[in-house]
């Protein structure tokens, strides 16, 4: 088996960990609106290391299986997913993120601008929006991200980056 | 894998991501109908394994939640058991005293709420349960705290609830009191209507004071009546002195809940005799009332009919008895008349004898003359 095949089997690996811990920890958690959202900790992972045109069609994928999952405005999540599948390869071409905290970051960010995005779309009214953006996101990205430094440091090897956090 | 850092973009990338981007935007402006189809579709295929998952997490989750609630339910079951045929017949009695006709018992299909990652959760629900548990659209669903929505879309295994949160959730509704009516929806208008209800289109001269809780009303065919929706918290505005738009704080939160109950119609069945109108409920007023009297009536014609008998009883025995005591009177009469005659013959043979013998005694006495009878002769 080829180092490429290898690698790319243990992200899949990973990927479908992080599927079934989305669809079956996450429910134990408590609060869904603070608790992780492990898709996105998968998108972002698979984007950053698969290319804008993968990531586009990794997060258009995703967006599709959130609104099928929450139908309040079929096609907001697939929008807002594949912007950031788009933006999450592109960031890591720009910044070249191979530290712990920026990976993290990365994925805060693009929660953020997830939600972001999803409340625009999907049409949600000015006050609403700033409390979702200002209160439950910030919480949620938190969360994200922590979780998202732990698959990292128990991964690192798979995903062959440099933590030099 | 190629690192993205060491790969230069390519054509196929930004194709890609158009092509994503134009039919998310596509999707996002189709018509709301066909977004539903392909979710229910995806659910009940590809997404159907994942949701089972989330649904057995969600059990697991609140499985304690519910065994803990359950045993508080058992022992205080336990509890009122021990005054359950008093309560019963005292709900007999009140329900008789009311005119209300026995209401059929609604079915209803317990179910748990999938909740999702993303910021629009709480305006939709994902449920798990569907047609195969005789979930249809528009079936109302509630919390034990009062009403949460509809079900906008029903699939097999699984179903999508409309909540008040979301901006086309409309409810006919009137307060506890009966005193106004009007639309509850979700408040757009204000941050400090952040997460809270409109009370819409109750007119100026109604005037409803804070705590009033408001009740879902019936009209409409989709959620029946007396379920809570909220409670009044203050006015929001006033329209040029024909309305008056009250702010509600919900009584259930979308967000935060983890059951609910879809009141399910089977096929044919009808709602209204669960949840009857205001016409209705007067119509079974009036028959019930029409009823009472009727057998009211009845009632006093027997009970009538039985003081004549038991008068007429009186009548005929104290006839008897004053017949008897007649019949007494009169033998006792004529036994002291015989008496007074026997005594009277005795004194007139008495005398005779003394006679006779003074007679005898004078030599002036005939022999012809017969001797007078003993009293022991005339009697009976």
């Amino acid at each position: 088996m080829s180092v490429s095949r290898a690698n790319r089997l243990q992200l899949l690996l990973v990927m479908a960990v992080l599927v079934l811990l989305h669809f079956y920890l996450r429910p134990r958690l408590g609060s869904a609106r603070v608790s992780p959202d492990f898709l996105l900790i998968a998108l972002v992972f698979f984007a950053m290391r698969a290319g804008p045109g993968a990531g586009a069609l990794a997060g258009f994928t995703v967006g599709v299986v959130t609104d099928a999952l929450t139908p309040a405005a079929f096609g907001a999540g697939a929008l807002a997913h594949t912007l950031v599948g788009y933006l999450a390869a592109w960031g890591r071409a720009v910044f070249f993120a191979d530290n712990l905290l920026v990976n993290a970051a990365f994925v805060a960010v693009a929660l953020w601008v997830r939600d972001l995005v999803l409340l625009v779309a999907s049409g949600t009214p000015q006050d609403r929006l700033l409390v979702e953006l200002l209160l439950q996101s910030p919480l949620q990205a938190l969360s994200t991200a922590v979780f998202a430094v732990l698959v990292l440091a128990a991964f690192r090897q798979w995903f062959a980056i440099r933590l030099d956090a | 894998m190629i690192s993205a850092s060491e790969r230069s973009y390519t054509r196929r990338d930004t194709v890609l991501f158009l092509a994503c981007l134009g039919l998310s935007v596509v999707a996002l402006f189709s018509p709301a109908s066909w977004g539903y189809g392909i979710s229910d579709a995806l659910r009940n295929s590809v997404l159907a394994p994942l949701v089972w998952l989330q649904a057995r997490a969600e059990e697991g989750r609140t499985s304690r939640a519910r065994l803990r609630a359950i045993t508080v339910q058992r022992d205080s079951a336990a509890y009122l058991a021990q005054g359950i045929p008093s309560l019963l017949a005292e709900n007999e009695r009140l329900r008789q005293l009311l005119t209300l006709s026995h209401r059929i018992s609604t079915p209803y299909v317990a179910a748990e709420v999938l909740h999702q990652a993303q910021a629009t959760d709480g305006r939709t629900l994902l449920i798990d349960v569907g047609r195969r548990d005789l979930v249809s659209e528009f079936d109302p669903v509630v919390a034990p705290e009062g009403l949460i929505g509809m079900v906008l879309t029903a699939a097999e295994r699984s179903s999508v609830v409309m909540t008040w949160a979301h901006p086309e959730f409309r409810v006919s509704a009137y307060t506890m009191g009966g005193n106004a009516s009007g639309v509850v929806a979700p408040s757009l208008a204000s941050l400090t209507g952040e997460g809270a209800l409109e009370f819409r289109g109750v007119p100026y001269r109604d005037s409803v004071p804070v705590g009033t809780r408001v009740l879902s009303s019936g009209l409409g065919g989709v959620y029946p009546k007396g379920i809570p929706v909220g409670t009044v918290t203050g006015v929001v505005r006033e329209q040029a002195g024909w309305e008056r738009i009250y702010r509600l704080l919900p009584a259930a939160n979308p967000g935060a809940v983890a059951h609910v109950l879809v009141l399910v119609s089977p096929p044919g069945a009808s709602m209204e005799r669960a949840f009857p109108s205001d016409s209705a409920l007067l119509a079974m007023r009036l028959d019930s009332i029409a009823r009472v009297r009727q057998a009211d009536s009845v009632a006093a014609a027997k009970a009538a009919e039985k003081a004549a008998a038991e008068q007429a009883a009186a009548e005929k025995a104290a006839a008897r008895k004053a017949a008897a005591e007649k019949a007494a009177a009169q033998k006792a009469a004529a036994q002291k008349a015989a008496a007074q005659k026997a005594a009277a013959e005795k004194a007139a043979a008495e005398k005779a004898a003394a006679e006779r013998a003074a007679a005898e005694k004078a030599g002036r006495v005939s022999p012809a003359t017969p001797a007078p009878p003993t009293p022991a002769d005339s009697t009976p």
